[in-house]
């Protein structure tokens, strides 16, 4: 039987702008991630501590209610360098227990259940598919670091006056730098454990081990060998040696910075081999 | 019936061995084991390169002691390049300012190094090269052993293998199968167990012994005779067995979490934090833990961490170590006790795939 | 002589059986016993057939109610899967092996000695005709071959009673009738075959008797021709086929319980409806002895699609 008459006609309407395509990841996966309460809950706990420190802030340019208190204030409430690295330190360590509870979910339900054929039989790369899931958990960790961090030096900026500013805009820049880097190695690791490892749950046990085991190998290492270049397993130590010079204080480490620097671009190198090896549409079983 | 239960249990090891053994999945368990090993290997290696590296410069360049010990501050470098000869390595830096040069010179056991700044000796600088010895590196080993090994490499490698035996089956939906094989649920249990403790007892005392023969491997067959004919066989039984009883007590709390939890991480987490927290905890506390027992049986006490910070330093606090009988008792019966609790909960194990 | 097995030794039963998940039902007062031969469980998805397997064979423990196999309670798994094998529905192997380890290492389970296995092995794995793929892994098969080794696992120590959950999924029409032709083969000598299927012209070809299920509950058990004719709701459809449709429909309407008589499209026959088929069928003796020839008379609706339309398709038309 001949086909005469031919009804379907594709779309040919306007199409969205390529460039934006990977955002469509991130949209579904914010709302199946903010189902969880407790992902929220988490959200609005990392923000208890910025809120303190806004608090102190505060205290810090408000001498005269301290001494109706008869407190004593001296350097305790200087808010300079030192104080924006322990709030990126404690930021940082919130951001690495969000990311063991976000990142599983990244990658892993995709590759069980099979969906990653059906991303790229569209006109859709590995690139897009890597960037927008990296999206996902850079938002979510943005979301607690360099962002307060950027509001608490604001706020620090307003109370201080513009001279303390300019003579201190080096930690604002600190911050932003220094956070983005930390939330890039944490995305990547997250994005290659959670490619690998098919239990979302084992992901995300990996994740902290990840960092506990570089600790302790690299402290074996450096117990061992007599040197201090086993730091560089431990990517929570190498991201503050790298981080002490922006901030303007001393890691004492014994390892140099560049060598910091390098051990963290050789990380991100092998998380993104990792995810080479693993993103792709077909699979092959021998 | 025990004839066929054995069987049984066989049957199951054999195919647990296939899946965790022999699989590509458990290369990160062998990873583990061989990671303190490499790092023993490298330290060697390193110490005999250092070794040979002296003994070849002090053999080209001989110097007694003596003769480097005499060189004073204040001598300038002809006088001192006269009476010690050409150095086996220089270093210069020119400045507008000032000219420096540093000259090492060695005995073959310390390395000295003389600063001269404009021509006139500011610095002396001695550094022992081989300052190992086996009672120090046996020192070096406890404390790896203790704080790293026993508590990331066996307990992670414990948490893998073990928790893969059920909740991992039920994650991947093939525990059906053994469901539907006419065996008791307490004999595929104890065949689990069994297969689970043969893969870590195998990969991880062999990891120890691997680690203690690369440790020694730097020194002289006279000293390693000398320190075995002492404390060397006991403490390498002693380690042996520590390792393989931190598999038997990991081991068998992890399998009973994975078929308690849905999500054994918690536990396995909880667990971790307990007993990295041990050093902390009261002297009463301090025993309701696995890792207590296995530092009880070991057979070098690890000093504390030197670098940990002054106010965790005050909160250390030691307790009476248990006697190496009540030790290897407690953990075995603890074991049983566990292996018992987690077969009434096999026993009522349903297959509800979906729910996973 | 030996005394014949008792009675319940022979069938599966199961005694006002209810299994809940939580708020969800899964099955509800189910009561049956299933004698051997091909039975065959239809019902819509989430009907319970899966359930009422799962809870046969112990994967699940019932809420209410107690299960027999041959005797056997299912909480007796030394002595139960000796006699029992289930291939599940579920597509899912042990990581790592081929298709003749999945086989003969699930065999070892039973004890049996190695060279035993190994021929039991190699016996069930060329019933579904799978010995060249035997040494592949079983990651590495089509979805058909992965049935076909599952139901290879499940025959393999020639169990009396066989539960297979969707046996007939993804495989190709010859190994279908291949594999239609086995369970006949196992139910010929006797053993209980449990089949769930939603093929229902297959499960109409090979099954002794059927179970409806909806909705967790039974709602029909028995040969299909005994379903059939307790349906009252729905008059019999009979086809007649006769050279003069048109006078066999004008003598047919003489009788009350008839209720509906239409020409068949080819005009070759009549299909009549009717509230007593005996009462119908005696009527037509008559009227052949009349002079109108008729060919051949035969229940239209005597079959399990349509018995399946009136129990469960009209409540589900209904949601």
């Amino acid at each position: 039987m001949a086909v005469y008459k031919r009804t379907y006609k594709g779309y040919s309407g306007p199409l969205t702008p390529t460039w934006s395509r990977f955002l469509i990841l991130p949209r579904y996966s914010y709302s199946r991630l903010f189902q969880s309460k407790f992902l929220i809950l988490f959200q609005v706990a990392c923000m208890i501590f910025p809120i303190g420190c806004a608090g102190f802030i505060y205290l810090s340019h408000n001498l005269s209610f301290l001494k109706s208190f008869n407190v004593q204030a001296g350097n305790f409430l200087d808010v300079n360098g030192n104080f924006f690295l322990y709030f990126c330190n404690f930021q940082a360590a919130m951001a690495y227990l969000m990311t063991a509870f976000v990142g599983p979910s990244l990658v892993s339900p995709d590759l069980v259940n099979n969906a990653l054929p059906l991303y790229f039989c569209r006109p859709f790369s590995r690139t897009e598919y890597v960037a927008g899931k990296m999206s996902v958990l850079m938002f979510l960790l943005s979301m607690i670091t360099w962002v307060p961090g950027l509001i608490l030096f604001a706020i620090q900026s307003s109370l201080a006056g513009w001279e303390w500013t300019m003579a201190n805009l080096w930690i604002a820049e600190a911050i932003l730098l220094a956070m983005l880097v930390w939330c890039t190695i944490l995305s990547l690791i997250a994005m290659a454990i959670s490619a690998w490892v098919r239990w979302k749950v084992a992901a995300g046990a990996l994740i902290l081990g990840v960092f506990f085991a570089g600790a302790g190998f690299g402290a074996a290492i450096n117990a061992v060998m007599r040197t201090k270049y086993g730091t560089l397993i431990d990517l929570a130590q190498v991201n503050f040696i790298v981080w002490s010079p922006l901030f303007h204080h001393d890691a004492a480490s014994g390892v140099a910075l560049s060598d910091a620097w390098m051990a963290l671009a050789g990380a991100c190198a092998i998380c993104l081999w990792l995810l080479s090896k693993k993103v792709r549409a077909f699979e092959v079983i021998r | 019936m025990m004839t066929l239960w054995w069987a049984q249990i066989v049957a199951v090891i054999r195919l647990e061995m296939k899946k965790t053994f022999f699989a590509k999945r458990g290369l990160w368990v062998y990873l583990l084991a061989a990671a303190p090993v490499l790092i023993w290997a490298g330290h060697s290696i390193n110490m005999m390169m250092i070794r040979d590296h002296q003994r070849d410069v002090a053999t080209e360049h001989p110097l007694a002691t003596e003769t480097l010990e005499s060189i004073q501050h204040g001598m300038s470098r002809a006088d001192v390049e006269e009476k010690l000869g050409p150095p086996y390595s220089r270093r210069m830096v020119r400045t507008r300012r000032q000219d420096r040069a540093w000259l090492n010179y060695t005995d073959g056991e310390s390395n000295y190094t003389f600063m001269f700044e404009d021509g006139e000796l500011r610095g002396i600088s001695k550094r022992q090269i081989y300052k190992c010895s086996i009672p120090q590196d046996s020192l070096i080993f406890a404390t790896v052993f203790q704080f790293f090994y026993l508590r990331l490499a066996i307990f992670f490698g414990c948490v893998g293998v073990f928790m893969n035996l059920f909740r991992g089956e039920l994650i991947d939906k093939s525990l059906h199968y053994y469901l539907l094989a006419p065996m008791r649920r307490e004999v595929l249990l104890v065949g689990k167990y069994l297969a689970g403790l043969i893969t870590t007892v195998v990969i991880f005392t062999t990891s120890t012994a691997l680690q203690l023969w690369t440790m020694w491997l730097h020194f002289d067959r006279a000293a390693i005779d000398e320190f075995l004919r002492g404390p060397g066989w006991h403490q390498v039984a002693a380690y042996l067995g520590v390792t393989a009883l931190a598999c038997l007590g990991y081991g068998s709390v992890f399998l009973a979490a994975g078929l308690l939890f849905r999500n054994p991480i918690i536990p396995a987490a909880t667990v971790l934090l307990w007993e990295s927290a041990n050093l902390f905890l009261p002297a009463a506390l301090k025993k309701i833990s696995v890792i207590f027992y296995l530092q009880s049986l070991c057979p070098v006490v690890a000093p504390p961490d030197k670098e940990m910070a002054a106010p965790l330093l005050l909160l250390v606090s030691s307790a009476e170590p248990t006697p190496p009988f009540l030790a290897i008792t407690g953990l075995v019966v603890l074991t049983i006790a566990v292996l018992i609790a987690a077969s009434f909960r096999a026993r009522k194990l349903e297959i509800n795939y979906g729910t996973e | 002589m030996s005394l014949p097995p008792p009675i319940e030794e022979s069938l599966i039963v199961f005694e006002n059986v209810s299994r809940f998940y939580g708020e969800v039902l899964g099955v509800n007062r189910v009561t049956l016993s299933i004698p051997p031969g091909i039975t065959s469980l239809v019902g819509p998805n989430g009907s319970g057939k899966t359930t009422l397997m799962n809870l046969m064979t112990g994967l699940v423990r019932p809420t209410r109610g107690a299960i027999k196999i041959l005797g056997i309670p299912p909480d007796d798994p030394e002595r139960l899967f000796r006699l029992l094998g289930y291939s599940t529905q579920f597509d899912s192997f042990p990581k790592g092996l081929t298709g003749f380890q999945f086989v003969y290492s699930f065999l070892r389970l039973f004890g049996t000695t190695h060279s035993e296995c190994e021929a039991l092995a190699w016996k069930s794995i060329e019933r579904v005709n799978l010995v060249e793929a035997a040494n592949r892994k079983v990651a590495g098969y089509s979805k058909g071959m992965r049935q076909r080794i599952k139901l290879a696992q499940s025959i393999a120590h020639d169990p009396r009673v066989l539960v297979l959950d969707e046996p007939l999924n993804g495989l190709d029409p010859l190994v279908r009738a291949e594999t239609i032709s086995l369970f006949r083969e196992l139910a010929a000598e006797g053993r209980h075959v449990i089949v769930s299927s939603h093929i229902l012209h297959e499960v109409d070809m090979i099954s002794d008797q059927v179970i409806l299920l909806s909705n967790g509950y039974v709602v029909a058990e028995g040969k299909i021709q005994g379903v059939r004719s307790e349906i009252s709701d729905h008059p019999m459809q009979v086809l007649i086929r006769c050279n003069r449709p048109g006078a066999l429909a004008s003598k047919v309407f003489e009788q009350d319980s008839v209720v509906e008589a239409r020409i068949h499209a080819d005009g070759g026959g009549l299909l009549v409806k009717t509230r007593d088929p005996d009462r119908f069928y005696r009527l037509l003796n008559h009227i052949a002895m009349n002079g109108i020839e008729i060919e051949s008379v035969a229940p239209a609706d005597d079959n399990v699609n349509s018995v399946y339309e009136y129990l469960i398709g009209a409540e589900e038309s209904t949601k």
